[in-house]
């Protein structure tokens, strides 16, 4: 009786883990190929960001107007060849 | 007869292994089988799920190891081994629970399921990236298996006791009893274990050349959650020691607590540099470098606390587990260096530093800071070790070399907290120096003033350099806080002007629209009055005198007076105690009770330290015991300048990570015309 109980509770996690485990699973997570387009996109997110980032510091006068023009033309110019790419690979 | 819950236990840990080499192994056929598009019998994809279940699963096995410990402990079950050398009947119950990371074997298991439970999140949202969350679950797989082998194999916490049940334990060790030992493993632990989480994700990263910076974002979270655990666990262990062990301190560069500031450095140098590879698709190898150290930190921290290479009040018995974590350590180094030169074309930087006088530079330079700060603090530790092995003679490094390099390290980093945030990216203009540095030279040169006015001058001292240091710190924290205020007080008006609300509403807002930054700087904050706190200690004071009753310590304008001395007993323990009335000029303040107690079980004495704190200064009373000669009690007093400083400062960095974890208000979508290249050259 005793070993029983000692048994009793190895075996049902042991059944309990291998059916768990190797239960047959109706629909799998969609295997996404992460493309070229996907990481442009990523970019541009992000320069987007510094940009707006920029802004708002310039509007809080931390940036003199002739820096932050520069900086705003240098991010520009980024964005301008990650999106020209973009609609070249159809995005 | 059997022992139903050790058997459970046992069984589980074996479960949690089988199931852990499975998905170690199945995953990584399957992530091979997926790249080089090699058929198997079953599905590539069908094998990896099965192989994410079985990760998921071992977490259900690790935690019924855990409950089945602390079952032990709370059924008194001394048929256990551990549970007889770490436990006994009158323990209170939240020490019977803490009893799970009391020893060895213990909190290795703690260790395991919190890497398990780590493990599971990340198992269980794979969907942010369902192939990269593959490769982190197979790492972290890999890692389980090293902890899960050296549960079933090195270290079991199931063992059963030689010879007939013992009817007590041996009890706690009298310096965990106390409430913030029942929370402060558990939080270092987190940290520790933590880190596997950016780790596995850099190392998968790499291994599938994994495209973009995405990996940050996913792991970005994660990073800062094991960041604040561990920064946690430090300033908790830091509040043990100072209530605890009784020496007046709270930091005494012991190795084990160098070993859990080791990976906090090279993680909050990660924290900052990961910005950089967001933000300009910079500094990815020196990263990845990052993130691979904290992670390797973190193990060799475990190792010099269980393998009793180094000598510490918090290092548990010497044990052989550390040849386990040496190999550990090496085949994890050879892995990562193996990873970074098969794939290090992949980690080329998209843009270059153009000014040394810019955020990034801002940044590289907290970088270095901070790795100069760890290799400080290694060497240091390690030393003794080396030396040790070397010619046989053990040297110590005490307080005195770590504080002569550490300290003007940490000046230098309070500089670069408040210069960062200000510099612009890419380059700076005299002009813009000139307009955000202003105010906090001002705040500098201000505070430098009226702290001299109000007596602090070190230079009238005969150690000079303590408070030297001391009065450069509270000149630079003014010049950061001012221009941290500064940073919130300029985006306020900003948002002020756009939503026509006050100020106060309008910085909400702010916090509320980029919470990432303005957390962020609420952790700099937060930094800043630790630092406060931290300087304070160059004026401490101390006394120690025989009392009896009437005597009288004094210190400053503050007067200790003995009213009496008595004695208490429980099943735990029997305690001597101390009445002591503490006058300021001639008004009473308080009475403070310094205790000495002798627990029963393990036959130990341990002292109970008094505190009144307030905002200015502790007193910290300690009854170190009596003179064996004339059986007069001894009291030695402590007056402890802005200690509460560090205190308050950790509930800062608390909220200001909460505020940083949360997740923004979405920008307003406005229309930005930027011409494309195309565009551009029909122009042309």
């Amino acid at each position: 009786m005793a070993a029983a109980q000692t048994l009793l509770g190895p075996v049902l996690l042991l059944v309990a883990c291998f059916a768990f485990v190797f239960w047959p699973q109706e629909k799998l997570s969609a295997e996404v190929e992460k493309t070229r387009l996907d990481y442009l996109r990523e970019r541009k997110d992000v320069i987007y960001e510094n940009l707006r980032d920029l802004n708002f510091e310039f509007r809080a006068g931390k940036y003199p107007e002739e820096d932050y023009l520069q900086q705003r033309t240098t991010l520009e110019a980024e964005a301008s060849t990650v999106v020209s790419e973009m609609e070249a690979l159809g995005g | 007869m059997p022992h139903p819950m050790p058997s459970f236990g046992s069984f589980s840990l074996i479960l949690a292994l089988a199931l852990c080499v499975y998905s170690l192994a199945a995953g990584a056929l399957a992530l091979y089988a997926i790249a080089h598009g090699k058929p198997l019998a079953v599905p590539p994809e069908r094998l990896r799920e099965t192989a994410r279940r079985a990760g998921i699963a071992s977490f259900v096995a690790v935690t019924g190891a855990a409950v089945a410990l602390v079952w032990a402990s709370f059924t008194n079950d001394y048929s256990v081994a551990y549970i007889l050398h770490h436990t006994n009947r009158d323990l209170n119950a939240a020490y019977k629970f803490s009893a799970l990371w009391s020893g060895q074997e213990g909190s290795l298991l703690l260790w395991a399921w919190l890497l398990a439970a780590y493990g599971f999140v990340l198992r269980v949202r794979h969907k942010v990236d369902v192939t990269l969350s593959a490769y982190a679950s197979t790492i972290l797989a890999g890692v389980q298996i090293f902890f899960l082998l050296l549960l079933n194999f090195a270290a079991p916490p199931f063992s059963i006791a030689p010879g007939p049940v013992a009817n007590d334990g041996f009890g706690l060790n009298p310096l965990l009893q106390y409430p913030e030992m029942v929370i402060h493993p558990p939080m270092l632990y987190l940290g520790y274990v933590g880190f596997t989480i950016p780790f596995a994700f850099a190392l998968g990263a790499l291994m599938m050349r994994y495209p973009g910076e995405k990996w940050i974002h996913i792991t970005r979270r994660w990073t800062m959650v094991t960041w604040l655990f561990l920064t946690c666990g430090i300033c908790l262990g830091m509040h043990w020691a100072y209530a605890v062990l009784g020496w007046g301190g709270y930091w005494g560069w012991d190795p084990v607590e160098n070993a859990s500031f080791l990976p906090w450095l090279t993680g909050t140098a990660f924290l900052h540099s990961v910005m950089m590879q967001e933000k300009r698709g910079m500094m990815k190898a020196w990263n990845v470098w990052l993130i691979f150290a904290t992670f390797m930190l973190s193990i060799l921290g475990t190792l010099l606390t269980r393998s009793g290479i180094v000598s510490s009040v918090h290092a548990f018995a010497q044990s052989s587990i550390g040849n386990w974590f040496t190999t550990f350590l090496v085949i994890v180094f050879v892995i990562c260096l193996f990873t970074f030169f098969y794939q290090r074309d992949h980690l080329r930087s998209e843009n270059k530093l153009e000014s040394l006088v810019s955020r990034e530079s801002s940044f590289l330079f907290n970088n270095l800071i901070l790795l100069a700060a760890c290799f400080t603090v290694l060497w240091g530790t390690l030393f003794p070790v080396l030396s040790e092995f070397y010619d046989g003679s053990k040297v110590t490094m005490g307080p005195p070399y770590f504080n002569r390099v550490m300290v003007p390290v940490g000046l230098l980093l309070i500089l670069l907290t408040g210069a960062g945030p200000l510099l612009p990216w890419r380059s700076t203009s005299f002009r813009a120096i000139r307009r955000n540095f202003v105010l906090p030279c001002i705040a500098i040169v201000a505070t430098a003033i009226v702290c001299m006015a109000a007596g602090v001058r070190p230079w009238q001292d005969d150690d000079a350099s303590g408070g030297i240091y001391a009065l450069v710190c509270f000149a630079l924290s003014a010049g950061v806080i001012t221009a941290i205020g500064a940073e919130f007080l300029r985006g306020a008006g900003v948002v002020r002007t756009q939503s026509g609300r006050n100020l106060f509403s309008s910085g909400i807002l702010l916090v509320r629209r980029n919470t990432r930054r303005y957390g962020g700087y609420l952790i700099h904050f937060g930094v800043i009055v630790m630092f406060i706190g931290l300087a304070g200690s160059a004026f401490n004071q101390s006394k120690e005198l025989e009392m009896s009753f009437g005597d009288t310590i004094q210190l400053g304008n503050w007067r200790i007076v003995c009213q009496s001395y008595s004695q208490d007993s429980n099943a735990n323990f029997d305690t001597d105690f101390a009445l002591l009335d503490v006058y300021h000029g001639n008004k009473k303040v308080t009475q403070l009770t310094p205790e000495r107690r002798f627990y029963t079980a393990s036959q130990t004495t341990s002292t109970m330290v008094a505190i009144h704190s307030t905002l200015a200064r502790d007193i910290y009373i300690v009854f170190e015991g009596r003179n064996p000669d004339t059986d007069r009690p001894i009291i030695k007093v402590f007056l402890n300048p802005l200690v509460n400083w560090i205190w308050i400062g950790v509930f800062i960095v608390i909220l200001g990570t909460g505020i940083a974890l949360t997740p923004p208000l979405l920008p307003v979508a406005r229309r930005v015309e930027v011409p494309t290249a195309a565009a551009e050259a029909a122009h042309a």
